[in-house]
């Protein structure tokens, strides 16, 4: 049993109703380009086999009780004006994100390990 | 030049007396920890790092009387230069819509400000510069340690995180650039179990209220002018004169300008006490010098504002030797900011006699580390920096006062040409522009060297920058006049400043 939720969610409006449902939790969210049945993405660097191994290796250090969301933007992402772009503040995937606080990686710095490490155990 | 000789021969006393130490201990464990992660701090650990030193970056807040406490970045960041003008900003906004009826803007009510709508929007943007801090100290690998440190001996730092754990750190430099904390005038019942500072009115969740800010310095007058501008009931308590050290004249064009906005001024005033009431309103009692006689009102917050100390106290400084000045406190540095130890250094507004900006840090810092790293003998150049005071009217400056002129070159060596201006944006908006001014101090005879510039305006910052390059190349009245202005604008009157005061003549610019 991990000491975190991990929950996998697509589309703005499926991340938000989940956010709604933990209220009061310490939410990491990881968003990434729509990946197909083969594993393939629009966006390469979202779904690099790399990216992956290197966050799961650093979920070890997620606060006790914390929410880690894997998010896929889905086809909404090419509108300009999309919810992730506008409420969110995303500028680009991949970007990891905790929810509520201006702590953010965004694309080359989500490949990090110890960036990655930083903001999980940051206080 | 006496200067570089004595970094000369200090560097090669060093030089022998660390080549000892090494062979008899080992190496360190880094070759640079900075005490201090503000504005300098950083500044000069990552550019240590980038030129490929080890460096160790410790940086840890006290929190301040009431509980605030802040992350990375120092004083500029957390609670000072960044939301100052984050808060000012908010309320020229507040004057801007009220203009902008006057422009045909049809605005529906009345218009009032919401304090923690603006406070949780400068929180959350400081917030983004502590992360920004975080991201790079870690991409330029520098170490970062949240612990409180201080000096074991001259190559040795203690640090205690929050938990009281200590951790030692050997270092082959250490710098110290922790800057320093608003003062509370304890000799005041009152005034610290009651009063706030400014490491408090940034953090506030709820508006402060009616506000006595005590006080005349840039912070004091700063944070009156945008306590006002949001539309709070504020009183600034002057002992003497406002703005000390600054140009008189253009102090008094400042204040003059909040008078008129609105903000209430209590000259020649000294506090005697605070007192909480029932009502959790705050009773202060003060003595008008003037009369002799005591006043007595309430307000609903006391913002002290009467200087600041540096932060000295906790570094253990004296067991290793590092000198400080009697008066002030600060650490006595010389032109390369070494202190009386060897390997210390110190600058930023921890040095004595250094300008307490966060430019002058940043680039003291960079050139330390520079130095420190032996890629340059280049020493920071103290002069000629100009500065903006952002107060409801902002007054930006480079250069000497008129005052200062006076004294340096004699009254009568000196030509100090002016102008009183008005803004075209307030025409329309028939706002008072009788405190708008421009002053240039000049050297009498010849091309008049600018001694000094002085502009009360409208963002007098953006105004004054450009001019400040000006001034560092030797601009003398000459090349001002021979600039043609950009129009309209108000920065352009200072291209066609032509009335001396000694003329005697009208300084009021007339149309086109």
């Amino acid at each position: 049993m991990s000491h975190y939720e991990e929950v996998k969610v697509h589309g703005y409006d499926e991340f938000s109703k989940a956010v709604s449902e933990r209220k009061g939790k310490d939410i990491f969210a990881y968003f990434s380009g729509d990946k197909d049945a083969q594993g393939l993405s629009w966006c390469p660097d979202c779904v690099k086999g790399n990216i992956i191994i290197l966050l799961r290796g650093e979920m070890f250090h997620l606060p006790e009780g914390s929410v880690f969301f894997y998010c896929q933007v889905g086809e909404s992402w090419k509108d300009p004006n999309n919810e992730f772009k506008k409420t969110l503040k995303l500028s680009g995937v991949p970007t990891l994100i905790r929810y509520g606080t201006p702590q953010k990686l965004v694309e080359e710095e989500c490949f990090k390990a110890d960036l990655v490490r930083m903001m999980f155990t940051e206080d | 030049m006496a200067a570089l000789c004595r970094v000369r021969h200090r560097w090669k006393r060093t030089n022998c007396i660390k080549l000892l130490t090494r062979n008899l201990t080992g190496t360190f464990d880094y070759d640079l920890v900075v005490i201090g992660g503000g504005s300098g701090g950083l500044a000069c650990s990552k550019e240590a790092a980038q030129l490929g030193q080890k460096v160790a970056v410790l940086d840890y807040v006290e929190p301040s009387v009431k509980g605030t406490k802040w992350g990375i970045g120092g004083t500029c960041v957390n609670v000072g230069c960044i939301p100052k003008k984050l808060m000012h900003q908010a309320a020229l906004l507040g004057t801007a819509l009220k203009d902008a009826q006057k422009y045909g803007w049809q605005i529906p009510g009345p218009i009032s400000h919401n304090w923690s709508t603006m406070a949780e929007a400068v929180q959350n943007h400081v917030r983004s510069l502590n992360w920004g801090h975080r991201v790079q100290l870690q991409d330029k690998e520098v170490k970062y340690l949240n612990i409180k440190g201080s000096l074991v001996d001259e190559h040795t730092v203690k640090g205690l995180t929050r938990t009281g754990k200590e951790i030692m750190l050997t270092a082959k430099n250490i710098v110290i650039a922790t800057g320093g904390r608003p003062k509370y005038p304890t000799h005041i019942p009152g005034a610290v179990e009651h009063g706030i500072t400014s490491d408090d009115i940034f953090w506030l969740k709820e508006s402060p209220g009616k506000t006595l800010v005590v006080g005349a310095s840039y912070v004091a007058l700063e944070c009156a002018g945008f306590l006002t501008g949001i539309g709070l009931d504020t009183t600034v308590m002057v002992r003497s004169i406002p703005l000390r050290g600054f140009d008189q004249q253009m102090a008094g064009l400042v204040t003059d300008y909040m008078e008129a906005y609105g903000t209430k001024f209590s000259w020649r005033s000294v506090p005697k006490s605070v007192d909480k009431l029932a009502s959790g309103a705050l009773q202060v009692t003060w003595t008008d010098k003037q009369t002799g006689k005591d006043q007595r009102d309430t307000f609903d917050s006391v913002l002290w504002a009467v200087g600041r100390a540096p932060e000295t106290k906790t570094l253990s400084l004296e067991k290793v030797g590092v000198k400080l000045n009697e008066e002030s406190g600060k650490i006595l540095v010389a032109a390369d900011e070494s202190t009386s130890v060897p390997n210390i250094y110190a600058f930023g507004d921890i040095g004595e006699g250094r300008p307490e900006l966060t430019p002058t840090a940043i680039k003291a810092g960079k050139l330390l580390a520079r130095r420190l790293a032996g890629q340059t003998n280049e020493l920071m150049n103290y002069d000629n920096v100009a500065t903006t005071v952002f107060t409801p009217l902002e007054y930006g400056c480079v250069g000497l006062s008129e005052e200062e002129a006076e004294s340096r070159h004699g009254k009568d060596s000196i030509e100090v040409y002016h102008a009183f201006y008005k803004p075209l944006e307030f025409t329309v908006a028939e706002r008072d522009a009788s405190q708008c001014y421009i002053k240039v101090v000049c050297k009498r005879g010849g091309d008049q060297r600018i001694l000094g510039l002085h502009f009360t305006g409208p963002n007098a910052g953006e105004v004054t920058q450009g001019f400040a390059m000006g001034f560092q190349c030797g601009a003398t009245l000459t090349h001002l006049m021979e600039t043609v202005g950009i129009h309209p604008t108000c920065a352009e009157e200072l291209t066609k400043v032509n009335v001396s005061k000694r003329s005697g003549l009208d300084a009021t610019v007339t149309g086109c």
